[in-house]
């Protein structure tokens, strides 16, 4: 499994093009913010200036969300893709999205004060990724085929769409608009006192991921193949699921149900560098799911003076069309 | 080496193969015989663990297949299946350094040594121009070679093959049962392959694993055999 000299040079260009684009978005928005100010706020920080106060507490936060969001929902789609050998899974296939959605369309309606607080949004979103997570891990036992643990995926989602419509048409319209906010999605909602907990949590997601590495490649050829060469699937299955409700349940706690970035850039990922190798294919997904979050939330900010654009449809907006271009190359 | 004892396969209780006692040894090549459907494939799946008996055991190095470890048994076993995988943008290098897998560390990076045993796996079937090449873009026949070269990469006493030779031209097919033969010899491996087609393996003179579906019994032949007597056991 070694690199080309092709592979190693988009890895390069994919892994210097995510600290600029860091860097870009940090100055877009409408306020413009000096050199100066920009370089206080991190190493000489004064909370009464407003420059380095919507550095530090606004863009910082919002940036590293989107860097986040990006590479964890494309770190979790890439594993599911490996593991059901299939290029159109993913959390939101797989049904993990669907269980935060459940706990915090649930939360947000029933009136109670704590549950439709932030805090409350947060945790719903959170136990509905794990429950579900867990939910398809107790699938996946019961099951030997993957394309039937997809089809339970793509059940559960069907069905707990049909309750969240349900919750939705008996709710009154103040909650009914607290839940389609949270449903957009937004990468401005998480400050700065919870950024440590969120990146240490991503990292562990990250580090996971690269301890899987060999069964990953292995699991290419499938399951059935991986297990006499040694892999131990049952296993390996329960990791690779836990990782991914690690991963979508905070990303969708903080920033809502963000749809395709996990489907679309694995599948990216792959065409371009043209390897199995995962342990180019998980950076790479990092660097340019990364990287495209904060493009999108760039074009938001540019264009927020005249539109405004939930991060979540301007995703599914470049995701959708990318999916039926892989379709129907998968057919040609 | 493999070691048959009172074995009965099958599915839902129902024999397709029994096999009393047989055993098969090392720098030998066996080929499997019989029609479509009398077990050729369960029994190689049985004897690889993946499919369980419905009595008896088979035991590979003196312990029963069953009790060892996936990662252990992947070292003793390989098994070429007659299908491949339909995986984009895997080259034949990576295809093949997988059968290496049970060999490398946690990270699965690859070591001079793993380097140099794809190479030659692959120089046994004369497939190496092929290396760089992705494995959707090979022929079937091609396919089947880099499959038989991971096999050998993989370094396990027994090799089993599912119709290895299902989709060669002749003259590859001959050449793959001569080459397998020796590689038996020469590296003493037990190798095991399927096969429907009695005039190529009667030239290959080796030993006979015959299936019949009337009787469900194995019939074990020593070499040479003639034609008749396999049409006779395994083609009724």
């Amino acid at each position: 499994m070694n690199l080309t000299k092709k592979q190693s040079v988009f890895l390069i260009i994919s892994g210097i093009l995510l600290p600029v684009l860091c860097l870009v978005h940090l100055f877009s928005g409408e306020i413009n913010i000096g050199f100066q100010d920009f370089i206080d706020s991190f190493f000489n920080y004064n909370h009464e200036n407003t420059n380095q106060l919507i550095i530090r507490e606004l863009r910082l936060p919002r940036m590293l969300m989107a860097v986040i969001t990006g590479a964890g929902l494309s770190l979790a789609g890439l594993l599911m893709q490996t593991l059901f050998n299939n290029p159109l899974a993913g959390p939101f296939v797989l049904g993990i999205n669907s269980g935060s959605s459940l706990f915090v369309a649930f939360s947000i309606m029933t009136g109670i004060p704590f549950l439709s607080s932030d805090l409350g949004v947060i945790s719903s979103a959170l136990i509905g990724a794990f429950t579900f997570g867990i939910l398809i891990l107790f699938f996946s036992s019961l099951v030997r085929s993957n394309v039937s643990l997809l089809l339970l995926g793509l059940m559960l989602g069907s069905f707990t769409g049909a309750i969240v419509f349900i919750l939705q048409s008996a709710s009154s319209s103040e909650e009914l608009k607290s839940f389609t906010i949270w449903a957009m999605g937004s990468l401005q909602n998480t400050e700065l006192s919870q950024l440590p907990i969120i990146t240490f949590l991503f990292i562990l997601g990250l580090i996971g991921s690269i301890l899987l590495v060999k069964p990953l490649n292995t699991l290419v050829i499938g399951e059935e193949d991986a297990i006499l060469l040694g892999v131990n699937s049952k296993t390996i299955r329960l990791f690779i699921i836990s990782i991914t409700a690690l991963l979508t349940g905070l990303i969708t706690a903080f920033c809502g149900p963000i749809a395709f970035v996990g489907l679309a850039v694995p599948n990216l990922v792959r065409i371009t560098f043209k390897t199995q190798n995962h342990f180019t294919l998980i950076f790479a997904s990092v660097f340019i799911g990364g990287g495209f979050v904060l493009v999108c939330d760039i074009l938001i900010q540019l264009l927020e003076s005249n539109i405004h654009i939930p991060i979540n449809a301007l995703t599914s907006l470049v995701g959708a069309p990318f999916v039926v271009l892989i379709v129907l190359k998968r057919l040609a | 080496m493999i070691t048959f004892n009172n074995v009965s396969i099958g599915f839902n209780k129902t024999p397709l193969i029994s096999i009393d006692s047989l055993k098969l040894n090392k720098g030998e090549l066996y080929i499997l015989i019989g029609k479509n459907g009398s077990g050729k494939s369960s029994l190689l799946k049985s004897i690889i663990g993946s499919q369980p008996l419905l009595s008896g055991e088979i035991i590979i190095d003196s312990k029963n297949v069953h009790s060892y470890s996936r990662i252990e048994l992947s070292k003793k076993i390989s098994l070429v299946k007659s299908t491949f995988p339909k995986t984009d943008y895997l080259t034949v290098f990576d295809f093949v350094a997988l059968g290496r897998s049970p060999y490398t560390k946690s990270l699965g990076r690859l070591r001079q040594k793993d380097n140099e045993i794809i190479h030659k796996s692959l120089e046994i079937l004369n497939s190496v121009p092929l290396i760089n090449k992705f494995t959707s873009e090979l022929s079937d026949g091609e396919r089947q070679l880099v499959a038989i070269a991971k096999a050998i990469a993989q370094d396990t006493s027994v090799i089993l093959l599912d119709e290895p030779t299902a989709f060669l031209d002749y003259s590859n097919k001959s050449l793959l049962h001569h080459t397998l033969k020796r590689i038996a010899k020469k590296t003493n491996k037990c190798i095991v392959l399927s096969s429907h087609d009695l005039e190529l393996s009667i030239d290959t003179a080796c030993d006979f694993l015959a299936t019949n579906n009337k009787t469900s019994e194995l019939t074990f032949m020593k070499s040479p055999v003639s034609k008749d007597d396999l049409l006779g056991i395994a083609f009724n």
